[in-house]
């Protein structure tokens, strides 16, 4: 009998990694390459009047948007952003031109040198410029509020945070002939090869993306690395040698995307028996200068405005509205950390309205398999929230101990939230505009190769993969061969994105190696290329926001204890618990790294990490100022899974890598809330928020 | 072009200093910090340096007569650990920085610094640590508490340098220091408090506080102090409200990109509070 | 330029340049040895950690004017030794490595602890790790495979 997949496997590149052998993008040495530093705009909105560039000695150069051979504008959804700015200024440190040269040093004093004019524009932050309007609703929801027995409105709000992977940005890149490779700490390669095919106007032969070892991405490597490549790309063409453009971590932090401020404002018509008719909500996210990838993030809340709940009415409405700051994008999530957090909250505060609850009141609206989503589409598979529910109370005596912190009032606090991830492509994406493709290939030595562009920045996908294909051809895993991405190389199986990587990636190379068992012949070179195909009961509108938004769902629970201190109002977890359904767990140590490591992130987003722009600029700037969690801010956490497997994932997996960031903030926020006997509608909720809330009170 | 010098005695460093215009580098993780340039490129410092990594004379720790020396090129680590060094100092310095940078920092080099949030300040002005100061000509004896005048402002000479600490030995009845970061470890203080209290006979005989990061120095003030010595702690306790007046206009913080003036005055006051609630 | 002798991975060497540059640079470009990271460039996040006399230090911080005399040891030379293996194993069963940049940094503090403290309690071992930055793990994975490392290597240390 065969070994049950989710027991845990030496990862494939642990070995390289802690020896320090592993190669990340600054660690590849290339003859003779030239460094490339990027020139910004010193003011935060205005007009370039004229740029003077000083003399540049031989061997030096500057490349600006003149050299940009094809489109200015750099591809993620509708091209709005320019690789260099040509004459408007938008935010501090938009890129305008390269300078690229042999030595740092005088490519850093001919930086020094630039001399901007420019015309002041007054600047915006407010939601004056609004670029994307949704709306969508499901059952009738005029009705239900004019007919509601008591209707609660309140407004959340949420802040930035910033991805902080541990290996800044950087991209490298030569070429050979007119042929230009690039590579990149990167998500996506097929993102950035398509950036730069519509940059450099060439053909799909003449770029070609290959990816390192990622030191951590989390969304922040996903749309912005097609920026730096392009600009390297066209730099390289203009120049013709092999260039480095790495960033240090200042310059990362102020000028990379970060996830989106939001203001959500919620209203619920509630009946007679506390049920919950309708649920109104408007999302307002601040996208920064350029669109990038905002709509799709604003689209991916306002699906899951509803919660892990089923509520029959439902209008919804969402905006992004741009303003001269750094532009926001992918960050773990998408969108969905900024309304879970809202609706938990807002659920726990009209339960706490009605004097009820909370917990009771949510379970009592919990979505049941077979019911609507917020979209009108269906909940196909079961969804074992109840069990979840359960055993995470079990474990964290979560009843017990709400009661006996309430008594004591010793600034002390459990709180709890529950959650679901929509894993992959929102809608149709993955038919219409991903169209994933996988190979394997196996040699005469029957050594199998995965050739796929899914990128491991440390979620562990290269040994996840190799484990699916291993125990699919039930052959050794030192058989099996993930060598890194490289857009000659392998087709494109899409961006490491969305929670797709394990069910839809993952589900395809499964098939491939089934394909591939099945007319297994020993010392004979094979190949089997996997298409995606839609499951045919997925009938997305994208224009009403009508039908079903996701193929499955993850859940999850999350119960954290928190104390408070009362002379300082520093927070300090205690202990933490969660317990989720993600399918099948393709490796559970992986799993537990997934769980543990978002969740801190989690966490520290709803109270931690302040990231504040004032007067369109960055503030907290630098790790001494942006403060993510050290080993002695966490806390120990037990984390539980429940099988529940899905027809269309490997093995029955589903999407986890996001999932498990979600439900922090709103248990975090909801536990000081209940330890400090102050609602807390803002996040993160820092000791100086703390203390303005036990002062002033909230109302 | 700026000069580099690594003098092999202390007496060369400081003739060094009397030709004028060098900065002093002990351990440097400050000056490495605010100097940086473009990575891999040579940190541009624009004042020549001195690296006093070799001066001998500077290294270690000794006790005599009543008083802990610290040698300025100590690391933090080994001060920390010290069996002699007072374990409040031990205690602040453990919640500076991390372990890879406390092996290089010094205490000198955190007061030469001279920032408001310094986290040794609080704990060696408490202890009325003095500064023994060097030139060329001879040296001088001063307290930290004068020798830092405002935020990276100090009243040392260009030609001196600071080559020791001096701490008297002294073990309080009560003492104790907090420091308030923006997380657990690896922080810079919004807040920093100490506090000491010796009682003789019942009565107070000693009364020591002070304030990090809430002012353009370490607010400390022997009047106030002065004001509850042959009190008991149960007057103290009582007086509690005149105490907290005394110190409020004393205490101005500012609002920056790590916390704000309302919560560091508030903390400041309840660690004060927190204090006397613990005696 | 100026001439500075160290010892570097056992080795004794000599650095002809400039002394005000950080060690880092100086170990990841003369020497070629780029198991240390740059993560933030102003000792936050310990990615350039090696160990100077069995200490660990940033590098980024660490002056080249510093190192003379000095004894740097690296992640590549700590890789040969028998607790490095033992730490190897402890990390990889316990799952402490997701994107693998802190990593390298963590087994530097690791051995800087174990070295000082082979029986570190669970608090130890998280003032240890302190400075040392990890966005993947949440942390505990790491300090259970330290734990797990003064276990399986108890003699070692």
């Amino acid at each position: 009998m065969q070994k049950d997949i989710s027991i845990s496997v030496n990862k494939i590149d642990n070995y390289e990694k802690i020896s320090g052998c592993a190669k990340y993008v600054n660690d590849v040495q290339i003859e003779g390459a030239l460094y490339a530093k990027t020139f910004r705009s010193p003011i935060i909105s205005g007009e370039i009047v004229s740029i003077t560039v000083p003399k540049l000695p031989d061997g030096y150069f500057a490349v600006d948007y003149r050299d940009v051979p094809g489109k200015n504008g750099v591809k993620i959804i509708k091209d709005d952003m320019p690789i260099f700015a040509e004459k408007i200024l938008r935010y501090f440190g938009e890129p305008i031109l390269l300078i690229v040269g042999p030595q740092k040093s005088v490519v850093q004093s001919l930086i020094n040198k630039i001399i901007l004019e420019t015309k002041l524009i007054e600047p915006i932050y407010d939601e004056s410029n609004i670029a994307i309007n949704y709306h969508y609703e499901k059952g009738n929801p005029q009705n239900a509020f004019s007919s509601a027995n008591r209707i609660f409105e309140y407004t959340y709000q949420t802040g930035y945070q910033e991805q902080a992977y541990i290996e800044p940005q950087g991209m490298i890149g030569y070429s050979e002939g007119d042929k230009i490779t690039l590579i990149g700490s990167i998500q996506c390669p097929y993102y950035v090869k398509n950036a730069v095919l519509l940059a450099l106007g060439c053909s799909s032969e003449q770029v070609r993306i290959i990816q390192p070892a990622v030191g951590g991405a989390f969304g922040g490597k996903e749309e912005f690395p097609s920026l730096m490549g392009c600009q390297l790309a066209v730099a390289i063409n203009k120049i013709h040698k092999p260039i480095r453009l790495i960033y240090e971590r200042e310059e990362d932090i102020e000028v990379t995307t970060k996830r989106h401020p939001a203001i959500i404002r919620m209203k619920a018509a509630v009946d007679s028996d506390n049920s919950l008719v309708a649920i109104s909500s408007d999302i307002r996210l601040d996208g920064g200068a350029y669109l990038g990838l905002s709509n799709v993030v604003l689209s991916r809340a306002m699906i899951a405005t509803t919660g892990a709940y089923t509520i029959p009415n439902v209008d919804c409405s969402g905006i992004v509205y741009l303003t001269n700051t750094v532009p926001n994008g992918a960050f773990r999530g998408f969108g969905a950390p900024q309304i879970f957090y809202a609706v938990e909250m807002f659920l726990n505060h009209i339960a706490k309205d009605l004097g009820i609850d909370p917990l009771d009141f949510k379970m009592k609206h919990l979505a049941k398999q077979g019911d609507l989503t917020s979209t009108s589409g269906t909940f196909r598979d079961p969804i074992l929230m109840n069990d979840l529910i359960k055993r995470a109370l079990e474990i964290s005596d979560y009843r017990r101990k709400s009661q006996k912190y309430k008594l004591e009032n010793q600034l002390r606090g459990m709180g709890i939230s529950l959650f679901f991830h929509g894993c992959g492509f929102t809608g149709s994406g993955e038919a219409t505009i991903i169209k994933a493709q996988v190979k394997l290939h196996k040699d005469e030595q029957d050594n199998v190769d995965i050739l796929i562009a899914a990128v491991d920045m440390g979620q562990g996908v290269r040994t996840t993969m190799s484990k699916i294909v291993a125990h699919t051809l039930g052959i050794p895993m030192d058989k099996v061969r993930f060598p890194y991405p490289d857009t000659d190389f392998v087709p494109d199986s899409g961006p490491t994105v969305a929670s797709r990587t394990t069910m839809i990636v993952g589900g395809l190379v499964a098939k491939a190696a089934q394909k591939m068992h099945d007319r297994w012949q020993n010392g004979v070179a094979d190949t089997v290329i996997e298409q995606y195909v839609q499951p045919d009961y997925i009938v997305w509108d994208e224009a009403t926001f009508h039908g079903d938004a996701y193929p499955a769902y993850s859940w999850g629970v999350n119960i954290v204890d928190v104390s408070v201190d009362k002379v300082t109002n520093q927070v300090t977890l205690e202990e933490a618990w969660s317990v989720y359904d993600l399918g099948k767990a393709i490796d559970d140590l992986v799993i537990k790294g997934q769980a543990e490591g978002g969740i801190t992130q989690g966490f520290a987003y709803g109270y931690l990490e302040n990231m504040e722009v004032k007067n369109g600029k960055v503030r907290q700037k630098n790790m001494t100022d942006y403060i993510i969690p050290t080993a002695l801010d966490t806390t120990k956490i037990t984390t539980e899974l429940i099988d529940n497997p899905h027809a269309g994932g490997p093995y029955g997996a589903k999407g986890a890598g996001e999932l498990t960031l979600i439900g922090g903030a709103p248990a975090v926020a909801m536990a000081i809330e209940n330890a400090i006997f102050r609602r807390v509608h803002n996040i993160p909720v820092t000791p100086e928020s703390i203390m303005e809330l036990i002062e002033y009170g909230n109302r | 072009m700026v000069k580099h010098i690594i003098p092999d005695t202390l007496s060369e460093a400081l003739k060094y200093l009397y030709q004028g215009d060098f900065q002093v580098f002990a351990g440097g993780t400050d000056l490495m910090v605010q100097n940086r340039s473009w990575s891999e490129t040579s940190i541009e410092f624009t004042k020549n340096m001195l690296y006093c990594f070799n001066l001998q004379e500077l290294k270690g720790i000794t006790a005599i007569d009543g008083r802990i020396e610290i040698g300025a090129m100590t690391p933090l680590e080994t001060i920390m650990n010290h069996p002699d060094v007072p374990s409040l100092l031990s205690e602040a310095i453990g919640e500076m920085a991390s372990p890879a940078i406390r092996h290089i920092a010094t205490l000198a080099g955190n007061i030469g610094n001279a920032s408001p949030a310094g986290d040794s300040l609080p704990v060696l002005i408490l202890y009325d640590a003095w500064v023994e100061l060097r030139n060329m000509a001879g040296f001088r004896m001063i307290l930290l508490k004068d020798l830092i005048i405002g935020p990276r402002k100090t009243v040392m000479h260009p030609e001196e340098m600071i080559v020791k600490i001096v701490i008297p030995k002294h073990r309080f009845d009560f003492e104790r220091f907090v420091k308030v970061g923006g997380r657990k470890a690896d922080a810079i203080s919004k807040v920093s408090f100490a506090g000491a209290v010796d009682i003789e006979d019942g009565k107070i005989a000693d009364l020591r506080l002070t304030f990090g990061a809430v002012g353009k120095t370490v607010v400390r003030n022997e009047t106030v102090e002065g004001a509850w010595i042959g009190m008991t702690i149960s007057e103290l306790k009582n007086g509690i409200w005149r105490l907290i007046d005394m110190y409020d206009p004393l205490i101005l913080p500012i609002d920056d990109q790590r916390s704000n003036k309302h919560y560091r005055k508030t903390v400041a006051i309840n660690l004060l509070r927190d204090f006397v609630d613990q005696l | 330029m100026a001439i500075v002798k160290f010892t570097l991975n056992h080795q004794p060497v000599t650095v002809q340049s400039d002394l005000n540059r950080r060690l880092l640079d100086v170990i990841r470009n003369d020497f070629n040895l780029k198991g240390l990271k740059e993560g933030c460039g102003e000792g936050e996040c310990g990615a350039c950690a090696v160990l100077i006399n069995h200490e660990i230090v940033n590098s980024c911080l660490f002056v080249l004017a510093n190192v003379e005399g000095k004894e740097v040891i690296t992640i590549e030379e700590f890789a040969k030794t028998k607790r490095f293996t033992v730490i190897k194993e402890a990390f990889a069963k316990m799952g402490a490595v997701q994107c693998g940049f802190c990593t390298p940094g963590m087994v530097i503090a690791t051995e800087s602890l174990l070295h000082k403290n082979p029986h570190p309690t669970e608090m130890e071992i998280k003032v240890a790790l302190s400075g040392n930055l990890c966005r993947c793990t949440g942390y505990n994975m790491i300090v259970e495979a330290i734990q797990e490392a003064a276990k399986a290597g108890e003699g070692l240390w």
